[in-house]
């Protein structure tokens, strides 16, 4: 807590970039973090009785997937942690996703 | 109670306020047409009637007619074909195929679409119109049927951005609406009290603020479900499906859609004899209970063709079923579910539910008033609170200027889709292509709503010429069907004809109403004049 104190007041650039890096996290890369998880969960869900519930419930989830992303971005006071968790997001699904392809490719 | 800290609760509240500014303005145009668009086979039944009414279920009877007009179509042009009803009832039968094109040096080229499209009378079957060329001219006589519910669906659904820019666009102003409900969720501290608070003695901006919170209270839980809904319809088939064929098929499509839709069956392109449409139908409304209102069909005249048939969901049912029948000897094949899967599953059931959720159809003209009422009431509270927002910073320059901006959209919006009936009318009446009258129409609305909003002595006169310009144009909405040769009263009403009457009454009520608020004044008026900068310190503080 001292810590953001001390950045914001002492360095005036820094608020700015701060609120510049957490609307590209909240922005763009929530969004395309959201997109992956869709694609991705496809892969672990459970296909259920007709072989599609897992291709249907991603593509419906994906609003409020995104909408949580966003709110979460936005809200935890500790911007690099929120960078953490939207990046492993990301990567986790975006490594599924690319372990398919190129075992499907091979 | 939610409780918060009041640091958390201000970055919700900015989170609330800030993403309802940046694209509120859109925002509030989506939900406005999509208001209107509940009743768009209203609309259609209104602005294009036949003499004699008809329903959106299939008629009876029209097995010799398609036999005779499929005769007609060249065998190329028939690997799809679909029955289905438009604007009046009118009963539209359309073959595609594709087209292969040559180049100069006489190489084939791509392949385009190309059809014949039928619009025929279901009272007397008989043709009222037929139009043969490449997909574009289709999609144009389509549109011309249904030309008015089609212009304000589309501006709901993709602003009339081309896709899939469009649906990317609504899709994300869908997102934008859930966080603004979310966020508004939680900033209300006194949820149960807020739903019944308005303090009728205090300054106008503290009224105005009380009834943007009433309205967006009452309605939040609708406003989350249509939003989440309209993100799923706009992501769902420009971004989801994509990305499942590529990811889950390698990008294989036909699997993916032999997979989603079924296998079809083995090709055999040998001549055959075609259905009996009637049997079909009467089958398939004995296995359902309800009429279908929609046939797709492949390979029209083949040994290989196949039926699907669609009926609307019966009482007791949340989604409709769709039986499939060969297309050469009328025999029931298989029940399939409507969407998605070759048998019932809950991604399926899921699926079905986002239509009757977002369209609010599922109970007929009852639940499309309630939706409509919600919808309207979403508007007020997207409205409202770009007018608080703007109102609280009504000091600075740059804030009076979108002061304007808002009302420019705010009150030019409703006046310029009241204007659009005139260019329906007016091209029917003068044989101009509709669709470029109804922009005509709209436009110059905007583009005058856009003068007033900058030369206006105040934000105050913008509303006030606005509203009271909608509600003489909606008054003028009736006469001028009348005088493009739409029925009358008397007329549509001994003809049955009662969606033409009521149409009418509403929208004189309409512009009753805009009269009304222009007379006397109401809700939001105060917050625009001066007075509001007074008042904003204290309600921000």
């Amino acid at each position: 807590m001292t810590t953001t104190t001390v950045d914001t007041s002492t360095a005036p650039g820094k608020p700015r970039l701060r609120a510049w890096m957490r609307g590209v996290l909240a922005g763009p890369l929530a969004f395309i973090a959201s997109w992956i998880l869709m694609a991705g969960a496809a892969l672990y869900l459970p296909k259920g009785a007709a072989g599609i519930d897992n291709m249907v419930f991603p593509v419906v989830l994906f609003p409020l997937i995104w909408a949580l992303l966003f709110l979460y971005s936005l809200l935890d006071r500790r911007l690099l942690r929120a960078y953490g968790v939207v990046m492993l997001l990301l990567a986790v699904h975006g490594g599924l996703i690319a372990r398919h392809l190129a075992g499907a490719g091979a | 109670m939610i409780k918060l800290s009041q640091e958390r609760t201000k970055e919700l509240l900015a989170i609330h306020g800030w993403s309802g500014i940046l694209l509120g303005l859109l925002l509030y145009a989506v939900i406005c047409t999509g208001t209107i668009a509940v009743f768009s086979t209203e609309i259609g039944n209104w602005s294009n009637p036949l003499d004699e009414p008809a329903t959106d279920s299939l008629p009876a009877n029209i097995t010799p007619l398609v036999h005779e007009l499929g005769a007609d179509v060249d065998p190329a042009h028939r690997e799809t074909f679909f029955l289905y009803t438009s604007g009046g009832g009118r009963l539209m039968l359309q073959f595609e195929g594709h087209l292969e094109s040559e180049d100069e040096d006489g190489h084939p080229g791509a392949e385009e679409h190309y059809g014949v499209l039928y619009e025929i009378d279901p009272n007397t079957l008989t043709v009222l119109n037929r139009t043969e060329g490449p997909e574009a001219l289709l999609d144009a006589a389509r549109r011309t049927t249904d030309a008015l519910a089609d212009f304000f669906v589309d501006l709901h659904v993709r602003l009339h951005i081309p896709n899939p820019w469009g649906l990317f666009v609504t899709g994300v102003l869908g997102l934008i609406m859930m966080v603004a409900a979310m966020t508004g969720f939680v900033v209300h501290r006194h949820l149960i009290r807020e739903l019944f608070t308005i303090r009728r003695n205090k300054e106008a901006l503290l009224r105005s603020r009380d009834a943007h919170v009433i309205a967006g209270t009452w309605t939040l839980p609708f406003a989350f479900v249509l939003a989440f809904t309209g993100s799923f319809f706009s992501f769902a088939t420009s971004l989801g499906l994509p990305a499942m064929a590529m990811v889950v098929f390698g990008g294989d499509q036909e699997r993916a859609i032999a997979e989603v839709f079924g296998e079809p069956p083995a090709t055999d392109d040998t001549p055959a004899q075609v259905a009996d449409f009637d049997a079909v139908i009467a089958d398939a409304q004995a296995r359902t209970g309800a009429r279908p209102n929609f046939v797709a069909g492949r390979f029209y005249g083949r040994a290989d063709s196949q039926l699907v048939v669609f009926t609307p969901a019966v009482e007791g049912s949340l989604t409709g079923r769709s039986p499939v029948y060969s297309g050469v000897t009328g025999e029931f094949l298989y029940d399939k579910p409507i969407l998605v899967g070759q048998q019932p599953s809950a991604g399926n059931t899921v699926a079905a539910l986002m239509g009757p959720l977002h369209f609010g159809n599922f109970s007929g003209v009852i639940s499309k008033a309630v939706w409509f009422a919600l919808g309207f009431a979403g508007a007020y509270v997207a409205l409202t609170g770009m007018l608080l927002w703007t109102n609280r910073r009504a000091e600075q320059r740059a804030w009076q200027r979108m002061s304007r901006l808002v009302h420019w959209v705010g009150y030019g919006l409703p006046l310029a889709m009241a204007l659009t009936p005139y260019g329906t009318f007016a091209g029917r009446w003068f044989g101009w292509a509709i669709e470029a009258a109804q922009w005509t129409a709209f436009g110059l609305a905007a583009l005058a709503a856009l003068a007033i909003a900058m030369v206006a002595r105040s934000v105050a006169q913008v509303r006030a010429i606005l509203v009271a310009t909608t509600g003489f144009t909606l008054l003028g909405v009736p006469l001028t069907r009348l005088l493009a040769g739409g029925p009358g009263w008397v007329e549509a009403w001994s003809g049955g004809l009662t969606t033409v009457v009521a149409g009418d009454i509403v929208i004189i009520a309409g512009g009753i109403i805009c009269l009304g608020l222009w007379r006397y004044g109401a809700g939001t008026s105060a917050v625009e004049t001066g007075r509001a900068s007074a008042a904003a310190r204290e309600a921000t503080a």
